[in-house]
């Protein structure tokens, strides 16, 4: 598991690629709440090198976006691969998080 | 019979009609006397009809008492009927004459009247105790007749139980089988069995029955049923021994055992687990002719002891292999000086025996230990049953992963890996590679994080099979029993802020699987999964 993090304008941007799972989560857990603590408001994760999502890599995603939704932040998903998106199909995550098929789809949104 | 009782008819000869006077004036009161003057007129008496008893003078003009004797016994019509010398002859080699020729008694004149009175009574009390004695004999005979038409019918059910029609599975390339039971007995307590389990399980299993005839052949088929129906949804031999065995000993007052092998074999992969209850070792036979005693052994017989765990080994059969299973008829076969057929002679057999199939396999077997026995009498039913590995599989594209971990989170991210190293190298689809990482971590996490109260010291199994068509992936833990499939699904119309994830992970295995099952083994829960690997897998 890597997680890449750049910035594109007020936009943090996470590049996640490997697994996100039961081994990865509480590290990309670290690495978001590390962002949101120093006070990025807005963050775009990317899995477009993501291999699979497991849950308890969505219980990172659905605590993430609780925690920025009341602060008036936004979190963004591009990039999913068909796994990931049948995932988020059954999971109804592609209904309550904003997805988006590419980064430049994303940002423009952001 | 005639409903009058009539009085007994005695048949005096002599050729002194005041001799005939003195035994009719002894005997008339309780018996119709007839008289004969002679030999040739006593035939022809008793001819017409017979008496029930004959006074027989010895010296007669014309035919003799012992040649009138001799002519009666020799004929069967009249052979039972107790003939009594009745003369003045006294010499003691007379007597011995007259006995010698079959007489009844021996009586010298001059006639005593209660000692003539008394023998005829005794003489002809005792013949129909004979009668009587015959009637039962014949009656029993009868009896015995039928009961042998009836093991006769019990040998024909018996036989009928065990799958008998070969080719068994005609339209099976991936292996050949065939099995023979040649029985001791009209009915005996061995018996071998035979089913697919699903589309990639075979179950073998051969048994012996401690005792021969009906009380063995009863426990034999209530010993095969309940094999059969103990391994419909039981994928563990030792499960099924187990399970079996309980049911067994439970209820079993004449304490009667089986031995028995039992295999469950994946034909697309050769690998098979066993559990041996007491039962001879088989012989793997491999292509080039080496050969592979599995000689573990993983509890006692079946039947003694109720509540006893049986364990299991694995194997694994390439293609052109054997698997070769009997009972110890073939090994305790006895020629006719008494000597053993022998585990040698048939290792010996076995190295060089024909491979060409399972038939010429067991043929050649049987006819090697006939040979051996040159017409000795069997003294044990003969089982042979032969499994032949034809495939195993398609090059390249089929092939299994089995690892085992310590319960412990840390050990996931390890079974990934190599999982995702198992994918590649099977060339699995991406999106199929990427599935099973996700179920494994799932289904570890799960086990690992719920399913002990302490985990460390326990071990968890999994195994991936993957064939042209599907895929396969099994975890098994010791964990507290608990079927994760018969969890409630959770609500995921629910908004961010309403949403729980406990039960999400079950869902998404259950939803990108093809089919799910939950089965509790020997102590282990069992989780099986399968993935097709059609067009939407790809």
């Amino acid at each position: 598991m890597k997680i890449d993090i750049s910035e594109s304008g007020d936009v943090r941007v996470l590049a996640f690629e490997g697994n996100l799972d039961t081994s990865t989560s509480p590290e990309a857990e670290t690495r978001i709440n590390e962002l949101i603590d120093g006070g990025a408001s807005k963050l775009l994760i990317n899995f477009t090198q993501l291999n699979f999502i497991a849950s308890s890599g969505l219980r990172v995603l659905l605590a993430t976006a609780k925690k920025l939704g009341p602060a008036g932040g936004t979190l963004g998903i591009c990039g999913l691969n068909p796994t990931v998106q049948e995932v988020f199909d059954i999971s109804g995550f592609g209904t309550i998080l904003n997805v988006f098929e590419t980064e430049d789809e994303a940002l423009s949104a952001f | 019979m005639t409903e009058i009782k009539q009085k007994p008819v005695v048949l005096a000869v002599d050729d002194t009609p005041e001799n005939l006077d003195v035994v009719k004036g002894i005997l008339a009161r309780d018996y119709t006397v007839k008289a004969a003057i002679n030999g040739q007129m006593a035939l022809k008496i008793v001819e017409k009809a017979p008496p029930d008893l004959i006074l027989l003078d010895i010296m007669m003009p014309g035919l003799s008492g012992y040649e009138v004797c001799e002519q009666l016994k020799a004929n069967p019509a009249t052979r039972d009927i107790p003939v009594i010398f009745l003369t003045a002859m006294e010499q003691t080699t007379d007597e011995a004459k007259g006995f010698g020729l079959g007489a009844a008694d021996y009586i010298t004149k001059p006639v005593n009247p209660p000692i003539l009175e008394a023998r005829v009574k005794t003489h002809l009390a005792l013949k129909q105790s004979m009668d009587e004695l015959q009637a039962a004999f014949g009656i029993i005979k009868q009896q015995k007749d039928r009961m042998q038409e009836e093991l006769n019918v019990g040998h024909t059910i018996q036989m009928s139980m065990l799958p008998q029609a070969f080719p068994a599975f005609p339209d099976r390339t991936e292996f050949d089988l065939h099995a023979l039971l040649k029985p001791a007995r009209e009915v005996g307590g061995d018996f071998y069995d035979f089913f697919l389990l699903d589309d990639d399980r075979i179950c073998l299993v051969v048994g012996d029955v401690s005792g021969k005839g009906v009380p063995a052949a009863l426990f034999m088929a209530v010993s095969q049923t309940m094999i059969k129906t103990a391994a419909k949804g039981d994928a563990s031999p030792a499960s099924i021994v187990t399970r079996v065995n309980d049911a067994l000993s439970a209820d079993n007052p004449t304490s009667m055992f089986v031995t028995l092998f039992l295999a469950i074999l994946d034909f697309h992969s050769g690998c098979f687990s066993y559990c041996n209850a007491g039962h001879n070792p088989p012989y793997i036979v491999h292509a080039d002719g080496g050969l592979i005693c599995l000689n573990q052994r993983h509890g006692v017989v079946m039947g003694a002891m109720e509540g006893l765990a049986y364990g299991e080994s694995e194997g694994k059969l390439q293609e052109g292999d054997a698997l070769f299973m009997f009972t110890d008829g073939v090994t305790e076969a006895m020629d006719t000086e008494g000597q053993l057929y022998g585990e040698a002679r048939l290792e010996q057999l076995l190295e060089g025996v024909d491979r060409s199939g399972a038939k010429p396999l067991t043929g050649a077997v049987l006819g090697s230990v006939e040979r051996f026995a040159q017409g000795a009498e069997q003294s044990d039913d003969i089982t042979i049953l032969a499994y032949c590995a034809r495939q195993s599989g398609e090059a390249g594209s089929r092939d299994s992963l089995d690892l085992t971990i310590d319960a412990d989170l840390a050990r996931i991210a390890e079974v990934l890996e190599k999982a995702q190293a198992f994918a590649d190298q099977a060339k699995l689809p991406t999106g199929v590679g990427q599935k099973m990482g996700m179920i494994l971590d799932e289904l570890l996490n799960n086990s690992i994080s719920y399913g002990f109260e302490d985990p460390s010291g326990h071990e968890i199994d999994i195994h991936i099979h993957a064939d042209s068509s599907r895929l396969t992936l099994k975890v098994s833990d010791e964990g507290i029993p608990f079927n994760p499939f018969t969890l409630n699904r959770p609500d995921t119309s629910l908004s961010i802020n309403e949403r729980e994830i406990g039960g999400l992970g079950v869902m998404l295995v259950k939803e990108m699987t093809d089919k799910q099952g939950y089965e509790r083994l020997s102590g282990h829960n069992v989780i099986t999964l399968t993935i097709e690997l059609n067009q939407n897998n790809q």
